[in-house]
């Protein structure tokens, strides 16, 4: 653990909220290996549009952000391919929201023809199902996943009643291309850990300018924390914002989960600039019981599902090839007591 | 006549009841009609079994009660039945291979033609649902260019053969003709045209080959080998590599497998194993073969695997048993009323 290094996070403060271009700014003065020399051909912004809610309210990004990182990414490569990247979801209502809907409404499509930046809704791109190790069930990712670019991530400063913080990390859940994946909740760390090493963020902003406490990441109070953080390693700065927010990163389950996957500290991190912690207000959230029990019971879930799919599995493999299968078992059998 | 088009099969054997039975009962836009078998008694047995109202062992009967004709019969058959179908108007699926020869092929697309029928060949695989995500993802070159295809395809006891199988007047070909033939199609589809072939087999003249090998190079520069066999248990499975990473596609399991040199997903993956349904209720790619027909009889669609592509597959594999030394078969002026 104490090989890796020690990822920076860069806060700077921005107390004007029109005075994002030169917060950004700022941050790069501060740390000038935030944005690479060189580019590949395209580049991914990520942003955070869980809710068709202003950006003011602390709930979703900022539009201003593609005018920004476009004229800094050009500055590096005149001819890079900019797409912002977001899927259609079900909302807090449970009614199906289209991405290209929130697009419009929030004013991304204005904001993109200005920064000359295409939308992309991933709902509608062509996707490839893929098997992750811990997850029982198929996750249907873009295509766009399997090409080279670079990836930035832009998320809020939010509580989460659920999973106690949103962020970095659990913003790369939107680049799965099904609206309902409520299936996959009981797995939630583990998929957003595995999402973590599929499609690491090469580019962390959290927008912390208006934060939201109480009953995030939607229904919560905005609240002016005036800090953006800027940093390269997404569990960097998710524990950085935790930090900022006046909650333990180890709270966190899926900060814990991908920490231990990824053989890290969740506190190995270090803050550059100004940065002004302020604990945010945690409301006794209202979970519906069967929510509450089905994050409780996560592990106990997970593990019954991954043991019957097994079996499941092994039936039909048994079925459609007999003595394939055997064989199979017989080599690991054979391999297993090897290693004993 | 109904807008339901009516179907009649030529050969009540093993293949119409595992394959082609659960695709026709997955496309109600064709209505049950006609069973037709040399053995009378078997093709009674099959009409009653599955619910056509007639049955026969005459052909001409065929041209009666149907509009749309699934071809299973021996390999030597598939020429002379499907000529007599296709010329008198009757839609035409076949199994494959199309036939044994080039002229046999010829003579088909002839018979389409003078007929004004569809023909389609079954190399269902085109169909199946992983292939489809293969060749999408192919066709991005997210692979980059393509340098090695290497197929493998073979099993000690995959299908209950018959005599005609192991004939080479009937049969035209072994296991490259039978076996082969849907990685050699499936490589064509992917990868563009065969250029130089070289085969080595162990058939004589009396009996056809169980083991083959076709080393090949397509007309990009690509080379590969497709190995088929009806005594070994293979890999079954299509690798193709390509400058910047490959492409693992199962020929009998639903499986891709890619990795891309240069993806933001292979940072920190080897390689990404794709999920494809596994279990559905008939075999799709029959259901989606046999509706691509009927879609393209009643003008919505092309046929995807024609006369034209499945005589290139067997185009391939007669230039192979011939030393691979002959031009690539071109298709006479009738070509652009061929489907």
């Amino acid at each position: 653990m104490s090989a890796n290094p020690i990822h920076k996070v860069c806060a700077v403060r921005v107390e004007n909220l029109d005075d994002l271009a030169n917060g950004f700014a700022l941050a790069l003065q501060q740390l000038p290996t935030l944005l690479p020399s060189t580019l590949p051909p395209q580049v991914v912004i990520k942003p955070n549009l869980c809710d068709i809610t202003a950006w003011e309210t602390g709930v979703t990004t900022d539009p201003h952000w593609l005018a920004i990182l476009a004229r800094e990414l050009r500055a590096i490569r005149p001819d890079v391919r900019i797409r912002v990247v977001e899927s259609d979801a079900i909302s807090a209502y449970k009614s199906h929201r289209s991405c290209d809907e929130t697009f419009d409404r929030l004013g991304y499509l204005t904001a993109a023809n200005e920064a000359g930046v295409e939308l992309v809704n991933l709902s509608r791109c062509d996707a490839i199902e893929i098997l992750l190790d811990g997850i029982p069930q198929p996750v249907r990712i873009p295509q766009l996943l399997l090409e080279e670019f670079y990836f930035i991530s832009i998320a809020n400063l939010k509580l989460h009643v659920y999973t106690r913080m949103t962020g970095i990390l659990k913003n790369t859940i939107g680049l799965l291309t099904d609206a309902e994946i409520s299936s996959l909740h009981s797995h939630l760390s583990i998929l957003i850990s595995r999402l973590f090493r599929l499609c690491s963020p090469d580019l962390c902003i959290i927008d912390g300018r208006v934060g939201l406490e109480g009953n995030g990441p939607i229904m919560g109070r905005p609240l002016r924390m005036d800090t953006i953080l800027v940093g390269n390693d997404a569990l960097a700065v998710d524990a950085a914002a935790c930090r900022l927010m006046g909650i333990s990163a180890n709270e966190v389950a899926h900060l814990r989960q991908t920490a231990r996957d990824a053989a890290r500290n969740v506190r190995a991190f270090e803050i550059v600039g100004d940065f002004r912690p302020h604990p945010f207000a945690v409301d006794a959230a209202r979970i519906h019981p069967a929510i509450q029990a089905k994050f409780a019971n996560r592990r106990v879930h997970q593990r019954t599902e991954l043991f019957s799919n097994r079996w499941i599995d092994r039936a039909f493999r048994f079925r459609e090839d007999p003595v394939g299968f055997a064989k199979s078992a017989f080599s690991k059998f054979t391999g297993s007591r090897r290693e004993r | 006549m109904s807008d339901r088009l009516r179907l009649g099969v030529v050969g009540g054997g093993a293949v119409l009841e595992r394959y082609h039975i659960p695709a026709i009962n997955a496309v109600p836009e064709v209505v049950r009609s006609i069973v037709i078998d040399v053995d009378a008694e078997r093709a009674k047995r099959v009409a009653g079994r599955y619910a056509f109202p007639h049955s026969s062992s005459h052909l001409a009967d065929l041209l009666r009660y149907a509009d749309l004709a699934v071809v299973l019969v021996p390999n030597g058959q598939h020429a002379p039945v499907s000529c007599e179908l296709l010329a008198q108007g009757v839609h035409v699926l076949c199994e494959k291979p199309m036939a044994r020869s080039v002229p046999e092929c010829l003579a088909m697309i002839e018979s389409a033609r003078r007929g004004n029928a569809h023909l389609a060949i079954g190399h269902n695989r085109r169909f199946q649902q992983h292939m489809k995500l293969a060749k999408q993802l192919f066709s991005k070159g997210l692979i980059g260019e393509i340098i090695n295809i290497q197929a493998e395809e073979g099993s000690t006891s995959d299908w209950p053969r018959s005599a005609a199988y192991f004939d080479p007047a009937i049969s035209g070909g072994g296991a490259l003709l039978d076996v082969g033939i849907h990685s050699i199609d499936l490589i064509r589809w992917f990868a563009g045209e065969f250029d130089q072939l070289e085969y080595q087999g162990n058939g004589t003249e009396k009996a056809v080959e169980s083991d083959a090998r076709l080393n090949f190079s397509l007309a990009n520069g690509a080379k590969g080998t497709v190995v088929a066999s009806r005594t070994r248990n293979l890999a079954q499975k299509i690798t193709l590599t390509g400058s910047e990473g490959f492409l693992e596609v199962g020929l009998w399991w639903p499986s891709v497998r890619i990795r891309c040199t240069k993806g933001k997903a292979f940072h920190n993956f080897h390689r990404l194993d794709a999920a494809v349904p596994r279990r559905p209720p008939a075999d799709v790619s029959f259901v989606d073969q046999l509706r691509n027909i009927v879609s393209a009889i009643r003008g919505e669609d092309e046929v995807l695997v024609n006369g034209r592509e499945g005589m290139a597959a067997v185009d391939i594999v007669s230039r192979a048993y011939h030393g691979g030394a002959s031009q690539p078969a071109t298709l006479p002026n009738f070509s652009e009323a061929e489907r």
